[in-house]
């Protein structure tokens, strides 16, 4: 065969030989598929399903038989007149807007002090990331602990103050959400600070040499070199934590169940309260729904953000 | 414009040292290179004028101004660095405008200044780039632009064509030089390439294992290299050493230079300065030697390098290894004893021990 014949038949062999392995390609991949299936689609599907009745695993009949308990859309419209849905979301929002700033703030304090060498660095660096290893419910029961009314912290309190000093933290509504929040800032600062210090060691030292033979103070050369440069990374650090915190349930549920009252129910323990104590599911099946379509849309448009960054 | 005393300066990093007692003076307006092997203490250097690193002894003065404790930014000094260090997260203009904003030049002057400064390195239609993704060529300018813009009374340049291919080197060194002309500023250049070293540079300083070891113009550096290491690094090849032994024969002076036979007879100054007897190097440049019928070093040719427009030619038994540089239709091939005439005038002598040069010939 010469290299013309060659050349000339390529295309068409070519053509054939994509649609082929194109087959191929989706029959291998099959199995893995119907895993994917199964392990996202379907619960989702499920959930959906479920979230249009009134089912309940008391009723006694399996979940794909819960049409006869179909309700249309009365799961849903529940929940818009769920007041204590609503304070429950809020109250995770607040978490959120509370706990990701002060975590990023510390984080990014920690890792401008840290990004320099100084003695015994590796070591503090070492213990400051111990909390972020607690297993969060042991953390949250430290935390319970340490907030007693004859705990550690009102002994250190009373010991500044000079008279026996004691808050019963956990049982004031107030003071309880101050408790949680710091349990959480606790344990995921640590985080922050080392996702911050990864990016903030990548910036270019000559660079930053560079804005300082300008004339730049620390300062500038924070605002102008620093910061730009890690955009991309305090962007997927504060959506990692906005992700994570809005789930948060461990320690708050072991430091106060959501309580007093409902004064730390976030939108989890909401949900695991409904589901277990009230077992209405094919309710709860709608407010995770709900829940999680708020969460892909935020989660969306921070990675649309962070790819359009990146690409840059 | 302000010139640099180097007095006795020294660097230790822990138990190493990368620089000990240097001492230069750098005068206003003049082009400096520092040139040397990696870790000879160049950058070292450069880096402690710069204010980057401190010196662990020793005194830098810019004027009469002594610099001990003065921070980086406040030293009044160019830098460009070896990869540039371009802001890629700016545009070219943001680039030039950095340093007159950070301190805090009004904004008019600021737009004046940058577009001053852009038109006169061709930047001007590359101002709203991105500076990311530029060609090289246009990334030096900038860093140089950016430097020059703040009106640094010293210039400081690290290395900055290693990162380009050969032919543009060529282009870049005549670029650098003219833009050294126009601004008429003190420049340190620190290189490891002679070329860079020797066609910019109105003095070279050459350095070794922390040791400044001579300075001088480019040309009488070349002539009379102050000691081997020198001789050797200067030139294309270097320049030929040979260890050898002088020796008084019928009145006058030669060097026995073992297997390679007894040199020419050395000149006057160099029979003055050397003693008969002492062990020496006997050095001369590959192209101060020609091929003779007459008398000569008789040498085996070991290898034929043909370059273009040359021809080095290595030769020796063991221990020595000659080069020579010849016309490139030089008719030797390998294999061939050829003997080599050296021109008497252009030998130098080294003492074997010190490696110091025995006399300056002129």
């Amino acid at each position: 065969m010469t290299m013309a014949a060659l050349d000339a038949n390529t295309p068409v062999m070519e053509h054939e030989d994509t649609r082929d392995s194109r087959r191929l390609g989706l029959w291998l991949t099959f199995p893995a598929q119907i895993l994917v299936l199964f392990i996202a689609v379907f619960p989702i599907l499920m959930q959906v399903y479920i979230s249009l009745t009134d089912w309940s695993p008391l009723d006694g009949i399996g979940w794909w038989q819960a049409h006869e308990l179909w309700n249309s859309f009365a799961n849903y419209s529940d929940l818009m007149a769920d007041d204590r849905f609503w304070s429950a979301l809020w109250r995770t929002v607040l978490v959120m807007a509370i706990c990701v700033p002060c975590e990023f703030l510390l984080g990014l304090g920690l890792a401008i002090l840290f990004v320099d060498d100084f003695p015994g660095r590796r070591f503090l660096y070492s213990v400051l990331l111990i909390p972020m290893m607690v297993v969060p419910a042991v953390a949250g029961y430290m935390f319970f602990m340490l907030f007693q009314s004859g705990g550690p912290v009102n002994d250190i309190l009373s010991f500044f103050y000079g008279a026996p000093v004691t808050i019963a933290w956990l049982s004031d509504p107030d003071l309880a959400f101050f408790a949680v929040i710091v349990s959480d800032i606790w344990q995921w600062t640590p985080l922050m600070f080392l996702i911050l210090l990864a990016g903030m060691v990548g910036v270019p030292e000559d660079q930053l040499r560079a804005a300082t033979l300008l004339g730049a103070s620390w300062a500038t050369r924070f605002r102008t070199i620093v910061l730009p440069r890690m955009k991309t990374i305090i962007i997927i650090a504060l959506a990692i934590r906005v992700i994570e915190n809005f789930k948060v349930f461990d320690n708050f549920y072991i430091m106060t169940g959501g309580g007093p009252g409902v004064a730390t129910e976030t939108i989890s323990i909401y949900i695991y309260k409904v589901t277990q104590q009230e077992l209405i599911w094919g309710y709860v099946a709608a407010v995770a729904l709900v829940i999680l379509i708020a969460l892909s849309v935020v989660s969306a448009l921070a990675i649309k953000r962070m790819s359009r960054e990146v690409s840059q | 414009m302000t010139s640099i005393h180097l007095e006795n300066l020294g660097k230790t990093f822990g138990s190493f040292t990368a620089l000990k007692n240097m001492n230069l003076e750098i005068a206003d307006g003049e082009f400096v290179a520092l040139l040397g092997p990696s870790g000879c203490g160049k950058s070292t250097t450069m880096n402690m004028i710069s204010g980057m690193i401190e010196p662990s002894e020793g005194e830098i003065r810019f004027g009469d101004r002594d610099m001990r404790g003065v921070p980086m930014s406040r030293r009044g000094v160019g830098f460009v660095f070896q990869n540039y260090a371009i802001f890629t997260h700016m545009t070219v203009y943001e680039n030039l405008a950095y340093g007159l904003r950070a301190t805090g030049v009004a904004k008019a002057e600021r737009e004046r200044r940058v577009n001053d400064m852009a038109e006169f390195l061709h930047l001007t239609p590359l101002l709203k780039r991105p500076a990311a993704g530029l060609s090289v060529n246009i990334l030096q300018r900038l860093a140089i632009g950016r430097s020059a813009i703040m009106e640094p009374a010293i210039f400081l340049l690290d290395e900055p064509l290693s990162n380009v291919d050969a032919a543009f080197r060529a282009v870049m060194r005549t670029e650098l030089k003219h833009l050294q002309r126009e601004f008429r500023q003190t420049m340190v250049y620190v290189t490891h390439d002679q070329l860079e070293a020797m066609t910019m540079a109105d003095r070279i300083a050459v350095m070794d294992h922390g040791k400044l070891l001579q300075v001088g113009t480019p040309i009488d550096v070349y002539n009379n290299p102050s000691n081997v290491f020198v001789a050797g690094f200067l030139g294309s090849p270097g320049m030929n050493l040979i260890k050898g032994r002088s020796v008084m024969a019928d009145g006058v002076m030669r060097v026995d230079l073992g297997e390679a036979g007894l040199s020419a007879p050395l000149g006057d100054a160099l029979s003055r300065s050397a003693r008969e007897g002492k062990a020496v190097v006997y050095g001369f440049r590959p192209e101060h030697c020609e091929l003779t019928d007459g008398d000569g070093l008789r040498l085996p040719v070991n290898f034929v390098e043909r370059i273009g427009a040359r021809t080095i030619l290595h030769m020796g038994r063991d221990g020595h290894s000659i080069k020579g540089v010849f016309d490139n239709r030089v008719p030797v091939r390998q294999g061939d004893i050829v003997t080599l005439a050296i021109d008497p005038s252009n030998i130098r002598l080294f003492d074997a021990d010190t490696g110091n040069a025995i006399a300056e010939a002129h």
